[in-house]
């Protein structure tokens, strides 16, 4: 009888815990199933609410469905006025004035004026909080306010890139009176913007909650609710997209995009963005000799690494910058010809049998297939006679190395660059004055360091391409691949593709 | 008994002190010492080597390691644990703000791993001298070799995938909005007296609790087992079959209550190493707690936290063995004599 009650007990439990579970499952399936909402699973939370506080790319499209930027990209990642409606960079670069529209309210029902635009790009960035966009809007020397939409930026020097940077990382306009009345501190943790969400709940590493803002100046939002769940782990992500908790995810490890392409009800994307991974390479140690510098290129075989890494969906690269962006050469080709790598070699005495000795860092889990990509290197070196030791690297230890001239010949590195501007590809990784280029050489240097001061939009351009050139063919750059952002999506969740790999919350709806 | 206890907690705290300090000291030398640039990390990517040298120099980072542990000690005493790097926040919030929840998971996940081990200590205990005695054994050691990161994984993809009947992305379900009033989210849900909420914020915590109760529990049944066969010799187990009691009474009433001794103290000692399991597990599950905050930080070289959470890994590891140790001065009246 004791038995028979145990059983009955024991069933009974089964059969609460599978209804309530069911329950639980049902209610998910409600929430995430509605028409108007859905659910996002992003790698990485923001670092801060404070949008001009910290330069992170994985938050743009988070910060972008909560904040306006004074201009914006279209999905080609051609410059569209936004807040700003007119705007005209003068010919010496000293001065934008810039014409804001007149009805824009910040999400507490604020009217946003060029009182505000000035707070963001003047007051705060020489105030006391310390902000990633005082560094780049460091030439800024005042901002006139000539009325409630009309305003005038003067720099200290020429800012040739300054609408791109109203764009780009950090340049979200934020409410003067609600910062001041409440401090940073309160803005952080109830911030307000003029984006088409606004934010409903958050909590640090698990889920951003948004809600769309009525009141938004532009195109509504088709989604009424969108939820951020921050999955860091890969495998957690694919399986929360699989088992239907949340309808799109990113950064997914290559071979299951291709495994969803396969699965009914899914999509899957490999999206080539303005991303590239390239060798960052030193002017000195085995790399003086530009002969072995120029043999290590030609002995890559990228397309074979797009095709073993990234489904052949990477594009093969010539130069630091991607297609379509102004500081891509089309008509250039550096090709892959390992017996002219050997040539390049036997130049300087190297050769299979005598091979030269280089160093080679990689990251292992910074980027996709990133230490796969490097193992790879090593073996296609090795057959023309360059004998690379690999060695695995932290990021964060890039900087360190870097810095005490204690990184290797070779470092594979991964640059994202949005604004698809050439000075925030080659300008700043070839930068001798900056902490990301391991190449010291001033024959870059000199070529490089006057284009931060032209104005002239064409001839900046130009002369980024010629510094783009110039550095592939005497060895100092070696790009590789154009990166790409891997998408699983339910197949009725449409979004719209940037270039630049945005996800925007805003720009999603149910088909 | 509670002044033995009041003297336990008293050495306890007197003996902390030390360790914290080493803890601590140890702490910020290897910290210091690994090859990263917390300047350069600071920074935007615009930033030059000059700016990065100038944020080096303001953040104290060209002073030698000795002036640098005893300026951070003296903030630390005034609960000032530094600024994150990489969130631009007080450290010592950062760590106060995710803490509760991987101390709720943490727990959870031993009162499971305590539940999974006590059942099972038992079970194996009784298959004593059984045909399936070797069957018990070597399940015991295969639970034993699988850590806790794999039952992460593989719980996951049976629960959450193939069989999804449970979530493992968060602490709660998107239709609810968190209440924050303790960071206890259970306590918070029903302090606020929401009992759905309440079972959404346990069927979320259910797998990742599960994980890592299972790993743990395996030692705990194996040492369970092993103190019954100990008590199982002595005389007053032979007295008490002699006065007809049942076996089954002799073993929950007589020898259970000798032999758990040894194995709360192994609870303890596996507190300490089931609060750092949660770092993997909370990664797998995007709990947001502790853990996470920590790979974070080891990812952006973020000193201030590593060092803050570091040392709260510290004192709640002191604490649960304390607090093991009075529990134990609480069950052995032999000890409270002395």
């Amino acid at each position: 009888m004791a038995l028979k009650l145990k059983r009955r007990s024991l069933l009974q439990m089964i059969a609460a815990s599978a209804t309530a579970a069911a329950g639980a499952s049902a209610r998910l399936g409600r929430a995430l199933a509605a028409d108007d909402a859905a659910a996002m699973g992003w790698p990485s939370d923001v670092p801060s609410w404070d949008p001009n506080q910290r330069f992170a790319p994985d938050a743009q499209p988070i910060f972008k469905a909560l904040f306006d930027q004074p201009l914006d990209q279209d999905p080609q990642l051609k410059l569209v006025p936004h807040l700003i409606k007119n705007w005209n960079l003068a010919q010496d670069g000293l001065t934008m004035e810039v014409e804001l529209r007149d009805d824009v309210l910040f999400h507490n029902g604020d009217k946003l004026t060029a009182e505000d635009f000035r707070y963001t790009f003047f007051e705060r960035t020489k105030g006391a909080v310390k902000l990633d966009t005082a560094n780049s809007w460091q030439k800024v020397q005042d901002i006139v306010i000539e009325s409630p939409t009309r305003a005038t930026m003067k720099f200290s020097a020429p800012h040739p890139t300054a609408p791109q940077w109203m764009a780009f990382l950090g340049s979200y306009v934020v409410p003067k009176a609600y910062l001041e009345r409440v401090g940073v501190e309160a803005f952080r943790q109830k911030p307000i913007g003029t984006g088409p969400y606004r934010l409903a709940e958050y909590e640090l590493n698990s889920r951003i909650v948004l809600e769309r803002n009525d009141r938004y100046w532009g195109e509504k939002p088709r989604l009424a609710r969108v939820t951020v769940q921050i999955i860091k782990d890969p495998s957690a992500r694919v399986a929360a997209i699989q088992s239907g908790q949340v309808d799109c995810t990113v950064n997914v490890p290559v071979r299951e995009v291709m495994r969803f392409a396969k699965e009914p009800g899914f999509a899957a994307e490999l999206n080539p963005i303005t991303r590239v991974i390239l060798l960052q390479v030193r002017n000195d140690l085995a790399f003086a000799d530009q002969n072995v510098r120029l043999a290590a290129h030609h002995a890559i075989d990228k397309d074979a690494l797009s095709k073993a890494f990234y489904g052949g969906a990477a594009v093969s690269l010539s130069v630091v910058a991607t297609p379509g962006t102004p500081g891509y050469l089309p008509d250039f080709q550096f090709k892959y010809d390992p017996e002219l790598a050997k040539q390049y070699l036997a130049k300087s005495n190297y050769g299979p049998d005598k091979p030269v000795k280089i160093g080679f860092a990689a990251t292992n889990g910074q980027f996709p297939s990133d230490y796969d990509i490097a193992r790879a290197l090593v073996q296609m070196w090795k057959k023309v006679g360059i004998d690379a030791s690999l060695e695995v690297i932290e990021y964060a230890k890039y900087f360190e190395l870097n810095r005490g001239a204690r990184l290797p010949e070779a470092t594979l590195y991964s640059w994202d660059n949005a604004s698809g501007d050439p000075e925030i590809f080659a300008g700043y990784l070839l930068n001798p004055k900056m902490p990301f280029s391991a190449w010291k050489g001033m024959d870059v240097g000199d070529k490089l360091l006057p284009l931060f001061n032209l104005a002239d939009y064409d001839k900046r351009m130009q002369g980024y391409r010629e510094l783009n050139r110039f550095a592939v063919e005497t060895g100092a750059s070696i790009p590789l691949l154009q990166s790409v952002l891997t998408l699983v999506r339910k197949n009725n969740l449409a979004y719209t593709k940037y270039a630049n790999g945005w996800v925007l919350p805003q720009s999603m709806h149910w088909s | 008994m509670l002044p033995t206890v009041l003297s336990l907690l008293g050495r306890r705290l007197i003996a902390a002190i030390p360790i914290l300090l080493l803890v601590s000291a140890l702490l910020f030398c290897v910290l210091r010492v690994l090859p990263v640039d917390p300047a350069a990390m600071s920074l935007p990517p615009s930033a030059t080597i000059a700016e990065i040298e100038a944020q080096r120099r303001e953040m104290g980072l060209d002073r030698p390691l000795a002036l640098q542990y005893l300026i951070w000690l003296q903030r630390a005493l005034h609960g000032e644990f530094g600024r994150s790097i990489h969130y631009r926040r007080d450290a010592g919030a950062l760590v106060a703000e995710t803490l509760p929840a991987t101390l709720e998971l943490a727990l959870t996940a031993m009162a499971i791993a305590g539940t999974l081990g006590l059942c099972g200590g038992l079970f194996l205990f009784r298959l004593r001298g059984t045909p399936f005695e070797t069957l018990g054994d070597l399940s015991s050691m295969l639970l034993l070799s699988i850590p806790e990161f794999l039952w992460g994984l593989i719980l996951l993809f049976l629960f959450g995938v193939v069989l999804p009947l449970l979530p493992f992305t968060g602490r709660l379900s998107p239709s609810f909005m968190r209440p924050n009033i303790t960071g206890f989210l259970l306590l918070d849900t029903l302090l606020v007296w929401r009992p759905d909420m309440f079972w959404d914020a346990l069927t979320h915590m259910a797998l990742p609790a599960v994980a890592l109760g299972l790993a743990f529990s395996p030692m705990i049944m194996r040492v369970l087992r092993s103190s019954l066969f100990d008590v199982y010799v002595e005389d007053f187990i032979a007295q008490a079959r002699l006065r007809g009691i049942s076996e089954m009474r002799i073993l929950l009433a007589h020898a259970l209550k000798n032999a758990a001794l040894p194995t709360l103290t192994l609870a303890g000692v596996q507190f300490g190493f089931l609060f750092g399991g949660t770092l993997l597990v909370e990664i797998i599950y995007s709990y947001p707690g502790l853990g996470n905050l920590m790979v974070d930080a080891v990812r952006n070289a973020d000193l201030p936290i590593i060092q803050t959470a570091g040392l709260a890994y510290c004192v709640a590891v002191l604490l649960i063995n304390t607090a093991v140790d009075s529990l134990y001065l609480v069950l052995n009246p032999k000890l409270r004599e002395r």
